[in-house]
């Protein structure tokens, strides 16, 4: 797999710490693309405020491909609609009905930045910011696109307490909303640094294998699933690399890793997260 | 490019369970639909629809993955994987509605319970529905589930290939999965987008559509036999509306172009082409007019819906099954009485099992969210 040139990174935390402290995000929404977006929820907002930053007032080429993850989705909307339809016994609402479909948020994201390209909202129960980018470095690698958009939303629908329950958090949890964005591409001009590798393996053997045969000389991230200390102490590389701490929880914090590490200076990353099935992901960056 | 094969299928739409029930009855005219109670306050609507057959609409907290299990061991047996190779396989879903079937009964049921009811409180994470039947079907590779809306299966199809052709998976589960539940019957419903007497796709008499329900499974591999394979697809962003395609047919010319381009294909070549065709107003204007800014001169065109009902994220990979095993059967499926006149759009459907030659057809998908894409297959 060649690798895919970093050429800008976007991202958006906000801890949420009672049911009334959701930032206001529609004035980052305007700073973000430039104009006011109406009629939509958190969950599109904060698509559009991660790949905004991202481009940084660039215009991005129009066959630039988005590929978008998340967690839970679109919850707030979904909640919404669920509530209305069963408890109140109302029809959904159309737009409210339209914007269940997850990749609503691409069509925002594709039609406030001119973007045509390759559009797809997919996700995975542990690693849902990593097959997102195992899937835009396959057609980066192809040569099937030349630029990708990957990003990550997650939010949070108070009441707390209930989103907790959602998310089969302990009570206190401490929560958050967050988007993280890069911007790819095959060419090295200009770039920031680079993705090397974003594989899902199918045992800790073969992950084990893969990592040390690539002969890194690499600084080791822990993910938020699985032991991903143990696997890189036995890969022989020091987990020395820790953008998590401090974090409330939220699911797609793997999107958060690679634009930490670029903030942290030269260097090359290995980023591990394990599934309860055994398998493994793993991220790997450079500066 | 040499895309990858399709070892083994398996489906369960309106028409039947199981490939071959569903391939008897495109042999005939599209069966009629049917009104599905649901409930709203304190009435009942009556959604059109076309459910599953032999898969009553009750025991929602199991029958999404009891159909699902037995759709994809139906494509298992038939491309024979062992043990062995289920552990190297990959899996792939396209569904546009996840577990929400599953998600409803348990809200519906703890709130007529009068308890602290919260919906999404059993499982709120996207992701878990694939993860489960990875875990069921006993795969060992990496699991991808895609939502974009209609072209959701679709999509899945192409990326399967991608990672097949790439070695970083031996062969790939593909999957479609759709069920009825109330939430995409009463939007549609409120979008006044369903037709009760039937999809009518480039007909001067559509209406819009009927809620169909379906599972699909595919198994595809690199190997040497004949039979169908993938040639080469497209997808795309039309940014023009959030649930209606350029009218004007440029976006979804773009997409087939694309397609034919990467399957090395000429469009004079194709032997038949499967529509999106979902019978409304504006999206089958675009696709018509799409239709007609690539083929100077179509060859047959058919549409499936009218058999099986619109299953949103399944059916890119229902009505691939549908057509590519009609096509081995020999023919083309067709209509009586539905497109049959081009006054209307410009496009003609066929109007019967009609004769076909092995060859590359072509296969339309476009959803809510600007997204298109487009398959072209061979078999010869």
């Amino acid at each position: 797999m060649r690798e895919a040139f970093i050429h800008g990174c976007g991202d958006y935390y906000a801890a949420v710490e009672t049911d009334d402290a959701l930032a206001d995000l529609k004035p980052l929404v305007k700073e973000a693309t430039g104009q006011p977006v109406r009629r939509v929820g958190r969950f599109i907002q904060l698509a559009l405020i991660g790949a905004g930053r991202c481009l940084a007032g660039r215009t991005a080429p129009h066959d630039t491909a988005v590929y978008f993850t998340s967690g839970r989705g679109d919850m707030e909307v979904t909640v919404e609609v669920m509530e209305s339809l069963f408890r109140d016994g109302e029809a959904p609402k159309p737009l409210h009905f339209i914007n269940t479909v997850s990749n609503a948020a691409c069509f925002y994201i594709s039609k406030h930045f001119g973007l045509h390209g390759r559009s797809t909202f997919l996700c995975n129960r542990y690693f849902s910011f990593e097959t997102a980018l195992q899937l835009a470095l396959f057609d980066l690698a192809s040569g099937a696109v030349k630029h990708a958009l990957v990003g990550s939303v997650d939010i949070v629908t108070p009441p707390l307490e209930i989103q907790r329950r959602r998310l089969h958090l302990a009570p206190d949890t401490p929560v958050a909303e967050a988007c993280h964005w890069l911007l790819l591409s095959t060419d090295p001009a200009g770039s920031r640094g680079a993705v090397t590798a974003a594989t899902v393996f199918g045992d800790r053997a073969a992950a084990l294998d893969w990592v040390r045969g690539r002969g890194l000389d690499s600084t080791g991230s822990a993910g938020q699933f699985g032991d991903g200390e143990a696997f890189l102490r036995d890969a022989g590389i020091p987990a020395a690399f820790d953008y998590r701490s401090g974090r409330a929880h939220y699911d797609s914090q793997s999107g958060a890793a690679i634009s930490a590490f670029l903030e942290r200076g030269a260097g090359a990353l290995v980023h591990v997260n394990a599934d309860p099935d055994g398998r493994f992901a793993v991220m790997c960056a450079r500066v | 490019m040499s895309g990858v094969r399709f070892l083994g299928a398996g489906l369960h739409t309106h028409l039947g369970r199981g490939v071959a029930a569903n391939l008897d009855a495109l042999e005939r005219a599209p069966p009629r639909p049917v009104l599905t109670p649901v409930p709203l306050g304190a009435g009942v609507e009556h959604v059109p629809s076309m459910p599953m057959a032999d898969a009553p609409l009750a025991d929602f907290d199991t029958r999404l993955m009891r159909v699902a299990v037995d759709v994809a061991e139906e494509a298992i047996a038939a491309a024979g994987l062992s043990e062995a190779q289920r552990r190297e396989t990959a899996l792939f879903v396209g569904t546009s509605s996840l577990d929400i079937s599953v998600t409803e009964a348990v809200y519906k049921r703890e709130l007529a319970a009068g308890l602290d009811a919260h919906p999404l409180t059993l499982n709120s994470s996207m992701g878990n529905l694939g993860n489960e039947l990875r875990r069921a079907l006993r795969l060992g590779g990496a699991d991808f589930t895609f939502n974009t809306a209609c072209t959701a299966s679709a999509n899945a199809l192409l990326y399967a290939d991608a990672m097949v052709r790439a070695g970083y998976a031996k062969t790939a589960l593909v999957l479609g999965l759709e069920a009825f539940n109330a939430i995409t019957a009463l939007g549609f419903q409120s979008l006044d987008l369903l037709a009760r007497d039937g999809m009518k796709p480039f007909d001067a008499g559509r209406r819009g559509l009927v809620l169909g329900e379906g599972c699909s499974a595919l198994v595809v591999g690199m190997d040497d036999s004949t039979g169908f394979r993938l040639k080469g697809g497209a997808n795309g962003c039309d940014p023009y509306g959030i649930s209606a395609a350029n009218p004007d047919g440029s976006t979804i010319a773009g997409v087939m172009a694309d397609a034919l381009r990467a399957a090395g294909t000429d469009a004079t070549a194709l032997r038949a082409i499967k529509t999106h065709g979902t019978a409304s107003l504006l999206n089958d204007e675009a696709e018509a007019a799409g239709l007609l800014r690539v083929f100077a001169s179509p060859p047959p065109v058919s549409a499936l819906k009218p058999f099986i009902g619109h299953t949103f994220g399944a059916c890119g990979l229902n009505e691939l099954i549908l057509f590519c095993g009609a096509v081995e059967r020999g023919f083309v499926p067709g209509t009586p009485g539905i497109g049959a006149s081009a006054e209307e759009l410009g496009v003609t459907l066929t109007q019967g099992p009609t004769p076909v030659e092995p060859g590359a057809f072509l296969l339309n998908y476009f959803g809510f969210g600007g997204n298109n894409s487009a398959l072209v297959v061979a078999n010869a």
